[in-house]
């Protein structure tokens, strides 16, 4: 199975019989990953039951198809328990009419994994608050069952602030975790999501920055890169190539103010900012660097007399330590350099990704945003 | 009116003029312009919208209450749809949300107002909803923000009460006597005297 996100699925599949939670911030919203990763296996042809603890079933598929996941396929039932607090009826296939007896919903949550491929838990905190602790040794239960059953637990934990030894029962209990968090900063300036455990394979952990969009769910989301280089190396040329929408503001064939684009790939929305090669205009890199995650150096591989402006122009965009991958453009003319003697007339370290591209013929651009992708998103946090 | 910081909780007995009062301190913060937060857990956002229509002021509102009616209730620019009271993380979600946006915009100053905890203790158990406040009321302080809740006295036990109070950097409390209402604002480092207070219509006057 996969869980339906961004990156994350090129890194794991998750076999049968495991636990996957969603470990979430109070502060970030997280009922979407369960309902992504219920839509991704509805659309592999999986049977998936949706267990809702906080809201009504009806809300619960108005929020489905708020992200724009249909839902309404014979695959799918609801877990109802919810109805029972507010003292609802339900029509759902499975309905817990005292969702904090602990034993009526064991009972039937131990029914949903023996008819379904995933079970989709939202929320087990909700289960908890209900039910207390004691919900976590059922929860042993359940997982010995999905294992036997071949089925797949995806839960979502609110990481409220309980009991440590809940946090580590729950942690204990999972056999991956996914961290979705935000980044605090008085107010919180971007939301990410993270793999943080896995125990049945080995994988480097990754995080990433995401938006929810309405329909679309969650989007990988790196705010802005910006593509610097000497004049004339074929900056413009490489943003129009690398996006799927594009301007720039030129006067006489070469940019005078920046160009912009915008590229949806791999499930990463990116917006892409050309930066003018003239020295004039350089005052305008310190205000793109400012809010830029990334760089893309272009290079005329032809010119390495140009070499000196591209250096300079890699320390102005990138002195607050921002990854930058190189593109070594123009490959195809006579006496281009090769990306090795690039390194070596820039003085690059070995780790620094230096891609040969034709621009204008689209070849290797988006090897380019692999690579600054790759980087980004490399990012190790703490367990 | 009434000046504090950080996190307060508005208690007194039913119907003695709470609600009014704590709309009245967030009106006037409005009014200062500051950014509010309704957070209705009784009323619907329109409802909420509709006593402060006279006053001419622009706040946002989370509404905890219309989805249990009305599951297919929208959201508008202004109101915001948690699914119900039981939906803490929904609560918590969108109140960062809008600090972040008063933020974005330049506005620093924020009040929020939670009408009333005491419906959120009718849902759900104490102890979700004190870890529910531990976030909040961290992230109203992180912010240098203002936040009232309101809580029903003698609906809760006086754990509960207890509890609570050690949660927040103040108290209004409110009380009547002899058909008068009287309020007083406690703290760990100041307390006023009990003040006599009317409320005409929709305004409370000291």
């Amino acid at each position: 199975m996969k869980l339906g996100l961004p990156i994350i699925d090129d890194l794991i599949d998750v076999p049968s019989g495991k636990v996957i939670t969603y470990y979430v911030d109070p502060e970030v919203e997280g009922d979407v990953f369960v309902m992504q990763t219920t839509h991704k296996n509805l659309e592999d042809g999986y049977k998936c039951c949706f267990v809702t603890t906080s809201m009504s079933p009806m809300t619960a598929r108005n929020r489905f198809k708020e992200f724009g996941f249909n839902v309404d396929i014979e695959n799918f039932s609801i877990a109802d328990a919810y109805s029972g607090i507010v003292g609802d009826v339900s029509n759902e296939r499975y309905f817990i009419r005292d969702p904090s007896n602990i034993d009526e919903l064991s009972e039937v949550i131990e029914r949903v994994i023996e008819e379904n491929d995933l079970i989709a838990i939202c929320s087990l905190s909700t289960m908890i608050d209900m039910c207390g602790e004691e919900i976590l040794e059922k929860f042993k239960d359940w997982k010995s069952l999905a294992t036997a059953n071949e089925s797949v637990i995806v839960s979502q934990f609110i990481a409220w602030p309980y009991e440590k030894r809940i946090i580590d029962t729950v942690k204990d209990l999972s056999n991956a975790i996914i961290t979705i968090g935000g980044i605090h900063h008085r107010v919180i300036l971007g939301q990410y999501y993270g793999l943080l455990k896995v125990d049945w394979t080995k994988v480097e952990s990754r995080s990433v920055l995401f938006k929810l969009a309405k329909p679309g769910g969650i989007r990988a989301y790196i705010p802005k890169i910006l593509v610097t280089g000497p004049y004339n190396a074929g900056k413009s040329t490489f943003v129009h190539a690398v996006s799927s929408k594009a301007i720039s503001v030129d006067r006489l064939g070469t940019t005078v103010a920046l160009d912009y684009g915008h590229v949806e790939y791999k499930g990463f929305s990116i917006d892409v900012f050309g930066t003018p090669g003239q020295e004039r205009f350089d005052p305008i890199l310190k205000v793109l660097g400012g809010e830029a995650l990334g760089v893309i150096l272009v290079v005329d591989s032809t010119k390495p007399e140009t070499f000196t402006r591209a250096k300079e122009l890699l320390e102005k965009t990138t002195k607050f330590g921002l990854p930058y991958v190189i593109a070594a453009n123009k490959q195809d003319l006579p006496n281009a350099l090769s990306p090795e003697e690039i390194r070596k007339r820039l003085n690059l370290p070995k780790d620094i990704p230096i891609i040969p591209t034709v621009a204008n013929k689209g070849i290797g651009v988006y090897e380019v945003l692999d690579a600054l992708i790759d980087l980004l998103t490399r990012w190790s946090y703490e367990y | 009116m009434l000046e504090f910081e950080g996190n307060v909780m508005v208690f007194g007995l039913p119907l003695i003029g709470k609600t009014v009062l704590a709309r009245n301190i967030f009106l006037n913060k409005l009014k200062e312009g500051y950014g509010g937060i309704y957070i209705t857990t009784n009323d619907t956002g329109e409802d909420v919208l509709e006593w402060f229509k006279d006053f001419n002021v622009d706040f946002k509102v989370i509404d905890c209450i219309s989805k249990t009616i009305y599951p297919d209730a929208e959201d508008t620019d202004q109101i915001k749809r948690v699914a119900s009271p039981i939906d803490l993380t929904g609560i918590s979600v969108w109140t960062s949300r809008f600090i972040d946006s008063y933020f974005r915009t330049g506005k620093r100053d924020v009040i929020v107002l939670l009408d009333s905890l005491s419906t959120l203790l009718m849902y759900t158990n104490p102890q979700t909803v004190y870890r529910f406040l531990h976030v909040v009321t961290r992230r109203i302080k992180a912010t240098k923000s203002k936040a009232l809740y309101i809580v029903q006295k003698d609906m809760h036990d006086n754990r509960t009460i207890t509890t609570l109070k050690q949660m927040f950097d103040g108290i209004i409390e409110v009380k009547e006597e002899n058909d008068k209402k009287f309020l007083r604002f406690i703290s760990p480092t100041y307390k006023t005297d009990w003040i006599e207070f009317t409320i005409n219509k929709k305004t409370v006057v000291i």
